[in-house]
């Protein structure tokens, strides 16, 4: 008898935790003014900015946050940051882009987790008349959404190998050795930096052999396991492309616990705190850093100049460039490039 | 016992020996090392076992619980997250709570790391308490309760952590081959190789791994035997849950850091080094040696992938084909066909 | 007549809405053989459950050596001497002979080991072997597990076990299933070995001619309510079938 009692207030306590938080969440504040497309000037200036991006985990979305919020505050409106805890998807995507959209904000910045799965969301926002923006990200066919904000993966893969090419100090007539860390076969940022990287060796630094890739599905248990092995396959390994946080982690700390710091280049991408200060203690030759703040900010202070002035951004798309992190960069800059979260 | 019994019995003693389980395992990761050399003859190097124990030592202590807990008729999907939490936890009292970053190295980190390792196997004991709460008071089955709790550990690691490694206080040399040129064990990898070893002890020697085999194997022929099955679940939970947590310092050692992304699907490595290593996961069977062997043919299958050059995905097919082979073994056993 | 042993008074139980007991009470002598009989459903198995503490009885009295008990769990049931065959044998399948039987009171070795519960294997199977030859099982030596042996061999591990470990009561649950007629033979053989050490023995049965052959009494069960408890001299075959199924009217005993 006792079991049948504590098993109903346990499932009643959750119900009405749950009660209570659905309650909470729908009473937020709402759009005062519905927004008009045209130039006629919204009348009133509370306006309400949605931010779904791709999942709350990943630092990159983090530091994100930060300038949304920062932009936000400064224009006056209304920021609803939602996306999902963890599982970047189209699946759980969607459904938190339908829930935003029932709250009828005025503009919608969105980080599409998938080109084609999020390409009815957006046609509804537009539909109700929501501006939309996409950063990081985008959605196949752009002719609805007002401009498209993303780091240059491309660019950032270039830059790291002028990076590596710098610190193995390439000369003409040599043949080094280097490889690539990856997360993923096939993100879409992974695939860019990579290109990126090969065709400017290619291109540049023809000396340069990319011997070997590995994957390490965001684990950097995994990819310190990669250089583990790279380094008893290959002894003369001369550099080591890690193509985002988790593995520039894991990488570093692989060549750490083998003493080889400083003996082969290690250039990472994304600016996590830990890996930032790793620059002044020679691990990491450099780190290759994007602005998500700066995305954020652009793409809600683009927005809000249309909704209240109705003027359209003079570049439909735009592009930040990314920023080399390395023994050269002063402190400030550091500082200003780290990821930060709250 | 009658002279003309005693050939029988040397026959039925090499046939016990050659059919065991361990030496047909054995003879698997020999077959695997063998291979993987001719392949790429580094390979077959005292850093590539360097390589390969440092990447078992994290995931053995994991299998090790899990051993149990699948004998005793359960299964534990938790200890992936717990093992993320606990390096997290660990590393977060480490810098945050006691002010030790990464700047402290060497000897000098050794204090705040005996603190943190203690925080580390606390937090997993804490989470295998939690999972034993569920299992025996709530009387969810294993497989829901410990998926519920796994999905909760890594997302309270992802909110400690705010998604990002937290560093801390390290001796990398803790995680390296002592003498890289002929001792591949690190002083993390010796004292994994004694808690494992300890608890094989445990688990085949004590009254309290007869009665983690019995429940397993007749939890109600357990239960008329006097033993109190709730209790001795707990205490297997609990200790899976501390293995769990010490896997996640381990992890924390190789990496300087606790990292929230570590756990993620590292049960399955477990469970998949217990299944291979012979157990049921009906329970009532299963022994630690070939769990610790188990574990071992899947480090040297992914370091020798590696090492040749192969592309990882060829991992998972090797790994099912393993499964798939121990799970066939299993079923033809004599002991399993007299049913 | 010996003194009164066990003895369960007006005892009920219900799972859910099913009544499996319903005011049932029975009585054991030490040096006695009490059959149990009933027809499927007649509530046997859950009096069992009752008698030896692996169920608790929703209502009614269970008195051991005139003093009134209750079994919270099956280890107390155990520790005050009563051991219970169950149907189905209660053996694990995956131990060996000699942890079977010393299952739940293994032997531990001397000092700190044996403090950390560290077994003594050896003894275990030199004393299982030498109890189990005592109460007149054989069983061969071997560190197989016990699902290689026969079905006829495990149930004799069971009965041996329970007929070791007895002090003062034997309940065999069943004991004849899937033996062949000669392996019945030991097994009643067995019954009334225990019968002349002064144990009590409940016995039941649905093989009528066994329990006629061996019991000194038989109590017989319809719908959870005991219909019949008399010597069994005072049965045939006949009769006892009848009072089984029920074309017997019989007077309800009174309690006593």
């Amino acid at each position: 008898m006792k079991k049948n009692y504590f098993k109903k207030a346990v499932a009643l306590a959750g119900a009405a935790a749950f009660a209570i938080g659905l309650a909470g969440c729908a009473a937020e504040e709402e759009a005062v003014v519905a927004p008009t497309t045209g130039d006629t000037a919204v009348v009133a200036e509370d306006l309400t900015i949605a931010f779904v991006m791709g999942a709350e985990s990943d630092p990159f979305f983090q530091a994100m946050k930060l300038g949304a919020e920062e932009e936000a505050a400064a224009q006056g409106v209304t920021l609803i940051w939602q996306g999902d805890p963890s599982n970047y998807s189209p699946e759980t995507q969607i459904p938190i882009v339908d829930a935003v959209l029932a709250q009828q904000p005025d503009g919608l910045v969105l980080i599409p987790t998938d080109p084609t799965a999020l390409q009815a969301s957006v046609a509804k926002a537009v539909a109700a008349g929501i501006a939309v923006a996409n950063v990081d990200t985008r959605v196949g066919d752009l002719s609805d959404v007002l401009t498209f904000i993303t780091g240059d993966n491309e660019d950032g893969g270039a830059k790291a190998a002028e990076a590596i090419a710098n610190a193995i100090g390439y000369a003409d007539g040599e043949t080094y050795e280097v490889v690539i860390g990856l997360t993923s076969a096939t993100a879409t940022t992974n695939v860019a930096r990579k290109e990126g990287f090969e065709a400017t060796i290619a291109a540049n630094y023809p000396g340069i052999n990319i011997v070997d890739v590995a994957y390490s599905e965001s684990n950097p248990e995994k990819a310190a396991t990669n250089v583990n092995n790279w380094l008893t396959k290959y002894p003369d390994l001369d550099g080591i492309f890690a193509i985002d946080g988790t593995n520039a982690s894991g990488a570093a700390a692989a060549l750490e616990s083998k003493g080889l710091v400083g003996q082969v280049a290690l250039v990472g991408y994304d600016a996590y705190p830990d890996n930032v200060a790793k620059i002044e203690a020679g691990i990491f030759t450099a780190l290759i850093a994007q602005d998500p703040a700066a995305e954020a900010r652009l793409a809600i202070q683009t927005l809000v100049d249309y909704l209240r002035n109705g003027t359209a951004p003079a570049n439909a798309e735009v592009v930040i460039p990314n920023v080399t992190l390395d023994a050269n960069t002063s402190a400030a800059d550091l500082v200003k490039y780290t990821y930060v979260a709250n | 016992m009658s002279s003309s019994q005693q050939p029988n019995l040397r026959l039925e003693r090499f046939k016990a020996v050659a059919g065991n389980q361990n030496s047909i395992l054995l003879s698997v990761l020999i077959a695997l090392a063998i291979v993987f050399t001719l392949a790429e003859p580094k390979f077959f190097s005292v850093a590539t076992a360097g390589n390969i124990l440092t990447d078992w030592g994290s995931i053995v202590l994991l299998a090790a619980g899990q051993t149990l807990v699948i004998i005793s008729g359960g299964i534990d999907l938790s200890v992936g997250g717990t093992l993320a939490i606990s390096g997290v936890t660990s590393a977060w009292v480490m810098s945050t709570v006691l002010g030790f970053d990464i700047t402290t190295s060497g000897s000098d980190a050794y204090p705040p790391l005996l603190v943190g390792g203690l925080v580390a196997i606390g937090t997993g004991l804490l989470v295998g308490l939690v999972n034993a709460i569920l299992i025996t008071k709530l009387r969810i089955v294993p497989f829901v309760a410990t998926l519920s709790t796994m999905g909760a550990t890594l997302g309270f690691a992802i909110i400690i952590s705010n998604g990002m490694p937290i560093g801390g206080p390290n001796d990398f040399s803790l995680i390296s081959p002592i003498n890289p040129t002929w001792m591949p064990l690190s002083w993390a990898v010796i004292g994994v190789i004694i808690v494992v070893t300890a608890v094989g002890l445990f688990l085949h020697k004590s009254r309290f791994g007869l009665h983690t085999y019995a429940i397993g194997s007749n939890s109600f022929a357990a239960r008329a035997a006097g033993i109190n099955v709730e209790r001795h679940l707990t205490k297997v939970y609990a200790l899976a849950g501390a293995l769990a947590g010490l896997a996640g310092f381990y992890v924390y050692l190789r990496l300087g850091a606790g990292s929230p992304s570590s756990g993620v699907m590292r049960e399955l490595d477990a469970i998949a080094a217990v299944v291979i290593g012979g157990a049921s996961l009906m329970g009532g069977i299963g022994r630690m040696m070939g769990t610790i062997i188990g574990a071992l043919i899947l480090f040297t299958v992914q370091s020798g992938l590696i090492m040749a050059g192969v592309a990882p995905d060829w991992k998972k097919v090797v790994v099912a084909v393993l499964i798939a082979a121990a799970v066939a073994a299993q079923t033809l056993r004599p002991q399993n066909r007299a049913r | 007549m010996k003194e009164v042993i066990y003895e369960v008074k007006g005892v009920s139980k219900r799972y859910g809405s099913v009544v499996a007991l319903d005011g049932a009470s029975l009585k054991l002598h030490a040096g006695e053989v009490v059959g149990l009989v009933g027809d499927n459903g007649a509530g046997k198995s859950t009096l069992v459950k009752v008698l030896s503490g692996a169920h608790m009885p929703d209502g009614g009295q269970i008195e051991l050596d005139g003093k009134q008990v209750s079994w919270s769990s099956p280890r107390e049931a155990l520790n005050a001497g009563i051991e219970t065959l169950y149907q189905d044998s209660g053996l694990a399948p995956h131990l060996t002979v000699s942890k079977n039987v010393f299952l739940g009171r293994e032997i531990t070795k001397r000092g700190l080991l044996g403090k950390l519960g560290f077994l003594d294997s050896k003894a275990m199977e030199e004393k299982a072997h030498s109890e189990l030859e005592r109460v007149g099982i054989a069983v061969p030596a071997s560190n197989r597990s016990v699902s290689q042996l026969s079905g006829g061999q495990r149930q004799a591990v069971a009965i041996g076990r329970a007929v070791a470990w007895a002090r003062k009561v034997i309940i065999l649950d069943e004991p004849t299933n899937h033996l062949g007629a000669r392996q019945a033979g030991e097994v009643l053989q067995v019954i009334k070995e225990a019968k002349k050490k002064g144990l009590g023995v409940i016995f039941i049965s649905h093989t009528l001619p066994h329990v006629l052959e061996v019991t000194d009494r038989i109590v017989v069960l319809r719908l959870g309510k005991v219909v019949r408890d008399a010597p069994t001299s005072e049965f045939t075959g006949d009769t006892l079938v009848g009072t089984i199924t029920g074309t017997i009217q019989t007077i309800p005993e009174e309690d006593a």
